[in-house]
């Protein structure tokens, strides 16, 4: 606890990171209650309005749909969609990417090949086909398939941790003792391996908002008139010469949030490596 | 009288960390002189090395520097980075303890040579590759134009630290520091090293500062000694000074604490220091010594400072320690009637191995260990000694199950057990016992004391319930000195004695038959490599388990063994009581390594035989003896052509070689 102040001390910049994330946490929780209107409510009067007018404090789109209101209730998606990605594709990569190191030999060649094809599909273009044939992209159908995206890269870390640790002796200390596989993987090398592993899924965390905003930018994302930010993007494009807000205050959303999770993820590798 | 080449004057070196300031080189003082040459000896952590970084100025971002270096009259605390350039490498020169990370891999050795005489001497590239050839030359290499065009990794170890000196050498520098450069070697090895260094020294009039934690290897390279314990100079003098007539308890302490040549289990226990050294915050003052110091005593304290025992000869102890207390130095070995524990030659063997046979690898084959037969009687202690590559740590891998023999047979108490650790059953797990090398890698960092040792208990020796578990374990840390505080404890928060002391704990908590003790001293400082060896003698003969002991250290299995077992390329090269192998040896390969270990005692100077060449390439088979292309007693074609014969000189004793024994 006290390095993790000491470590705050020394990098200004994991105070802002986190103090972004607890602002989108916030909103994400309290922000709904705390608007004065609602994200599908059209104010006919004053479409494109600019920030401040009646009462939209950053304006509205082109329907004349309060852009606070949207980003709020947008936040509320993505971040969803995000937190559990990068648990699911953890847990999913983590097992896979153990099993492949441990036993190695077949299992390994299988393993790799099969991410190895994985992995030749962009993730994006995948999603997006998968996305597009289902249809109706929900929050569970837009995790699932970013989690199965993001999959080949967690158990490739996952694995390269594995190999490390496996070959250190207290893992051969556990074989002469007769201890099973499952607990040699789970019990012994497991615990050693939070460090990068976690650093992994909170990169992943910001990799699946950047995800999940460029499938709403593409249109395979939330169902309107669910807002989403990729697509709050996207559906005001067209009038970005009148009223530029409308795309940049979705964008800066993005990019805020994505920025501040992987300053976020540097301070916690930071933190976790003085753990060891 | 200004030839001093480098003049230290108060030197102290602080970083500043998480955990606050600590002092690394505190007050630090010395004189070097032209042609003269220095060694710095303490253990790890006494800031031996910062004190040759900072000559350097290779010192970390973090660290603040205050005091003089003065290399030929100039600070060169005070010299800009770009000046600097002009120093390292050219005029100051220095070899690093690890050639494989010095050298770069992806450079053929002789560009990398090259590069340093055109950078510093602005030769051009046919002039610089000319003293090359002379430096590689130099340091004794053999084809020296074949080593220029090969890459680091075809190259062994020892030839690596070689070339790493002959780069330090191409610009003649004056100052040459020397920082442990052959701890990770081999001992025939290092006598090789040390003796080019010796020659070079005289021959290009350098001086030289060596740093080691070895006794023996400082005897050997310098004139002049200075410990270091904690960041700071605890004596100084000349060599003949410091080990005839040690007058800090520190270095007494670092003399004793060494198993010398001759020391055995049965006559003496080993010297040991208590505790461990101690990081220093910045405003400590008093003798840093003084919570590990038998002799401490309330000035210790208050009156610390360097004083003068003999001509040139300093030490920071306050009450002139030769004088006032009746400890000289023949006395300096406490002689203890050690038990020993009692083996029955009438027994059956505890451990037979019958032709056992490792190949590493498919395609390219290791032949790593060829064929041997020894066994074990039950209590007894077998010491198997050689260089790094002789097959000794996979033999005790086979016998305690991490790998299968390719081929032969392992009989433990008549049951084979020639299979490797998923197909062993329970009680063969429980009763083989193995010890690693690193404690810090064989302890789980993530799980506590009691985790650790629990685990064995509850998985071999079927003690289910927690809190019976807990009083064991209890018990089983007493024996191993330490208390029942460790019980929460990981191993991160010990020291690497507390972890290897809870490594032997482990193996003790479920009562083998027999540990395998695979270099279990060898990454611990000496005083703390006495206390683990004195622990682990005492267990031996209370519990009457048998050890299979390996050591590259001659000086360590002889302390500790009953039977010892040189192996050398795979082979057996002779077995034997411990008396009938160590004096005198027969095999012309035991002689070899008993004459490369450095003696500690200045007056036992001897010539060491120097084995030139490699070890054979282990990817062939062997045709003649292993060890005949490095033999100094070779007797002719035979040799090459035939595997020796085995001799017997008595029911327990034999050795592998064409050489009869002469009456």
């Amino acid at each position: 606890m006290k390095y993790i102040l000491y470590q705050l001390k020394k990098n200004p910049l994991a105070i802002v990171g986190i103090a972004i994330i607890v602002f989108w946490l916030i909103m994400a929780f309290f922000g709904p209650s705390m608007l004065s209107f609602s994200y599908t409510e059209m104010d006919s009067e004053y479409q494109m309005a600019a920030p401040g007018v009646n009462g939209h404090l950053i304006g509205t789109d082109s329907l004349g749909r309060d852009l606070l209101a949207r980003i709020v209730y947008g936040s509320r998606s993505i971040l969803t969609v995000a937190l559990m990605t990068s648990i699911f594709s953890t847990f999913v990569g983590v097992i896979l990417g153990f099993s492949a190191g441990y036993f190695g030999g077949k299992v390994d060649a299988f393993f790799l090949r099969s991410m190895d094809i994985l992995m030749a599909i962009p993730p994006l273009v995948l999603s997006m086909v998968v996305l597009g044939i289902l249809g109706n992209s929900n929050i569970a159908s837009l995790t699932i398939i970013v989690s199965i995206a993001f999959v080949p890269a967690t158990a490739r870390v996952s694995r390269g941790v594995l190999l490390t640790e496996k070959s250190q002796e207290y893992v051969s200390a556990a074989r002469i003792r007769g201890e099973n596989h499952l607990y040699i993987m789970f019990v012994e090398i497991l615990p050693n391996t939070t460090g990068p592993i976690i650093v992994e899924a909170t990169a992943r965390f910001a990799y699946s908002i950047m995800m999940v905003a460029s499938l709403g930018f593409l249109g395979v994302g939330m169902q309107p008139p669910t807002p989403d930010w990729g697509m709050m993007v996207i559906e005001n494009k067209p009038i970005i010469a009148q009223a530029p807000w409308a795309v940049l205050f979705p964008a800066l959303a993005i990019a805020s949030l994505v920025i501040a999770i992987s300053i976020f993820s540097d301070f916690v590798s930071k933190v976790l490596i003085h753990e060891r | 009288m200004n030839d001093n080449i480098l003049e230290i004057d108060k030197l102290n070196v602080r970083f500043s960390t998480f955990d606050g300031m600590f002092s690394a080189v505190n007050n630090v003082s010395l004189t070097l002189g032209t042609n003269e040459s220095i060694g710095i000896i303490g253990e790890s952590g006494c800031g031996k090395s910062t004190l040759s970084f900072s000559i350097m100025r290779y010192l970390a971002s973090n660290a603040s520097v205050d005091g003089a270096i003065r290399y030929k009259g100039e600070n060169l605390l005070e010299k800009s980075e770009q000046e600097m350039e002009t120093y390292r490498g050219d005029r100051i020169a220095m070899v690093f303890q690890n050639p494989y990370s010095s050298l770069n891999p992806a450079l053929t050795i002789g560009f990398q040579l090259d590069e340093v005489s055109m950078h510093h001497q602005k030769l051009s590239k046919k002039e610089a590759r000319k003293a090359t050839i002379e430096a590689l030359t130099m340091m004794n290499l053999g084809d020296p134009k074949g080593i220029a065009r090969r890459y680091p990794h075809q190259v062994s170890g020892g030839i690596q630290q070689r070339i790493c000196i002959a780069m330090a050498l191409l610009c003649r520098p004056d100052l040459l520091i020397l920082d442990e450069p052959t701890t990770a070697l081999d001992v025939t090895t290092e006598a090789v090293i040390l003796d080019s260094i010796k020659d070079l020294k005289d021959q290009l009039k350098m001086s030289l500062m060596y740093i080691s934690h070895d006794m023996g290897v400082i005897n050997k390279v310098a004139e002049h000694v200075v410990v270091m314990y904690s960041g700071e100079i605890v004596e100084r003098g000349p060599k003949e000074e410091i080990f005839n007539n040690p007058t800090h308890p520190y270095t007494r302490a670092l003399i004793n604490c060494m198993p010398r040549g001759g020391v055995v289990k049965e006559k003496t226990k080993l010297n040991t220091i208590p505790g461990y050294v101690k990081r220093r915050g910045s405003q400590e003052g008093g003798c840093p010594f003084v919570e590990r110091c038998d002799r401490r005593n309330d000035t210790c304290e208050s009156e610390y400072g360097t004083r003068k025992v003999g001509d040139r000869h300093f030490a920071a102890c306050d009450r002139a320690y030769a004088t006032d207390i009746p400890d000289t130095l023949s006395q300096k070995l406490v002689p203890k009637v050690q038990k020993k524990a009692q083996i029955d030659l009438n027994t059956a063997d505890l451990l037979k191995i019958e032709e056992l046979h490792k190949v590493y690898g498919s395609r390219r084959k290791v032949y790593a260990v060829n064929g041997i037969d020894f066994s074990v009687k039950p209590g007894s202690v077998i010491g198997i000694v050689g260089e790094s590559g002789c097959g000794k740590s996979t033999t005790g891998h086979m016998i305690s199950g991490l790998y299968k023999p390719t081929k032969g047979r392992i009989l433990f108490n008549d049951l084979d057990i020639s299979l490797a650790w998923n197909k062993r059953d329970k009680e063969t797990l429980k009763n083989i016992q193995l010890i690693f090398q690193n404690p810090g890698r064989s302890l789980n960092p993530s799980h506590t004391v009691e985790q650790i040792i629990g685990r064995a208990m509850k998985k071999l020796a079927d003690i289910t319930d927690a809190k019976e578990r807990r009083d064991r374990i209890i018990e089983i840390l007493k024996k191993v000195d330490l208390g029942t505080d460790y019980l929460e404890k990981k191993p991160r928060q010990l020291s690497g004695g507390e972890q290897q002391r809870v490594a032997i704990a482990r193996a003790l908590s479920i009562t083998p038959n027999l540990i395998v003790c695979d270099e279990p001293t060898s990454a611990l400082d000496v005083s703390v490599q006495a206390s683990v060896l004195n622990l682990l003698n005492d267990l031996q003969v209370e519990t009457s388990a048998a050890y299979m002991f390996i050591s590259h250290d001659l000086n360590v299995i002889n302390y500790l063994s009953d039977y010892i077992m040189v192996m050398y390329a795979g082979k057996i090269a002779e077995y034997g009581e411990r008396d009938e192998v160590m004096q005198p040896p027969f095999h012309p390969y035991t002689e070899a390594l008993l004459s490369a270990v450095p003696e500690v005692d200045p007056t036992k100077q001897k010539d060491p035989i120097e084995l030139q060449g490699q070890l054979p390439d282990p990817a062939k088979k062997p045709k003649g003896c292993p060890f005949a292309g490095r033999c100094h007693r070779q007797v002719g074609e035979i040799c090459e052509k035939e595997y020796p014969p085995m001799v017997r000189i008595s029911d327990t004793h034999y050795y592998y070689c064409h050489i009869k024994p002469t009456a």
